[in-house]
């Protein structure tokens, strides 16, 4: 019922001057939360469109995004979050997007916001923004050892990136064209977000980070049990750090 | 220096490894860019057996057992099959990731023809029957 709405003109305050933007949700067993994490984003980003990514969901993810008014593309495997959300740059490549941001399926971001992620790249101020939970003390932060994990991890991409970098695992994020066409040809695959923000960085992106608050989960669990977690650090660490010495992607190549 | 029946043991073993190498291309049941390797352990082994002298030169000059410069030979040879093999399995896995894409997206294409044509009577004629598919 929403998806009627959302198609009337004029009433976005955000305006895109005809550029075309996309929201990749990657989703895996989302059953749960992802009807609402779609309807959030119909009624309150509804300059976006909406793609469901179903990387190979045993439940009803693809069905229920559908009803709610999403596109849907369903992974005949499961690729894990770097084939999901790279599948969705893909599909923005191949239908001419100009802006692609990435959300949550778990209801932890907020749709209101992903204004506040356009504005700097339809100022072309930036080609990519990322939300940041720590650079406003307000709003959910993380506690404890992820917090301290978090903080080594932003040390580690700052450092190797020389750009100011608060909350690297963050994936309220979103690009431009450039990015569109990175992503769709080349995206990290297993700790894709500190990764990506490397590889951003050696093709001379410009990354910028606004402040942005998030919830607790509606549904379903972290990838990230606490128990892994120092195995997790240790593994993303080194993947940030192998990033920064490979070669950069030669971007005249077109996606395969 | 090596006695004969050695010699004959190992020249059988390498020749039997190349062969058994070859006749596998042959089949079509291994590609040749993954028996390189294979091929080329097979060549080293023969050499050391007919000439032996190299190795036993390149120990003494190293000044090491011959055993143990065996042993790291065989090693170092192992050890790039291993490695080769790593490659290939990064090779296909991205290779498998963009099928799977690719797939996805398609279908997500067919959705939207299939929707499109239900709208726009009349269908064309009846589709050609598909080929068989091919063997692999």
């Amino acid at each position: 019922m929403e998806s009627e709405q959302t198609t009337r003109p004029g009433k976005t305050p955000l305006s895109l001057s005809g550029r075309r933007a996309l929201v990749i949700v990657p989703a895996y067993n989302e059953a749960e939360a992802i009807g609402r994490t779609v309807r959030d984003l119909r009624r309150h980003a509804p300059w976006a469109d909406v793609l469901v990514v179903n990387d190979g969901s045993a439940d009803d993810t693809g069905e229920v995004a559908r009803a709610a008014g999403a596109k849907v593309v369903n992974l005949p495997v499961n690729l894990g979050i770097g084939g999901a959300v790279q599948t969705g740059y893909r599909y923005a490549y191949g239908n001419d997007y100009d802006l692609v941001f990435q959300f949550d399926g778990d209801g932890q971001h907020r749709a209101r916001r992903l204004q506040e992620l356009a504005r700097p790249i339809l100022a072309g101020e930036a080609d990519m923004i990322v939300g940041s939970r720590f650079l406003r003390p307000r709003g959910m932060t993380a506690r404890g050892s992820r917090w301290a994990g978090i903080k080594i991890l932003a040390a580690a991409v700052s450092l190797v990136t020389g750009m100011r970098i608060t909350d690297p695992t963050s994936g309220f994020r979103g690009g431009g064209r450039r990015v569109i066409q990175l992503f769709a040809q080349m995206y990290p695959q297993d700790y894709p977000e500190p990764e990506s923000l490397v590889l951003a960085h050696k093709q001379g992106f410009c990354v910028r980070e606004v402040p942005a608050t998030m919830r607790r989960r509606r549904g379903g669990v972290s990838s990230i049990s606490p128990l892994k977690g120092v195995h997790y650090m240790a593994k993303v660490l080194l993947a940030v750090l192998m990033e920064a010495l490979k070669a950069p992607v030669r971007p005249e190549e077109e996606p395969t | 220096m090596m006695n004969w029946p050695q010699r004959i043991v190992l020249l059988a073993l390498a020749l039997g490894m190349l062969g058994l190498t070859l006749e596998l291309i042959r089949r079509r049941r291994l590609r040749e860019e993954y028996a390189v390797l294979w091929v080329c352990t097979g060549i080293m082994i023969l050499v050391f057996v007919v000439m032996p002298n190299i190795l036993f030169a390149v120990a003494g000059w190293l000044q090491l057992d011959r055993t143990v410069l065996m042993t790291f030979v065989c090693f170092l040879f192992l050890a790039a099959i291993v490695l080769h093999y790593s490659v290939v399995i990064s090779k296909h896995s991205e290779r498998e990731k963009h099928l799977a894409q690719e797939l996805a997206l398609l279908r997500d294409e067919l959705e939207k023809l299939r929707a499109e044509t239900r709208e726009a009577p009349p269908a064309p004629a009846e589709p050609k029957p598909r080929p068989p598919a091919l063997r692999t």
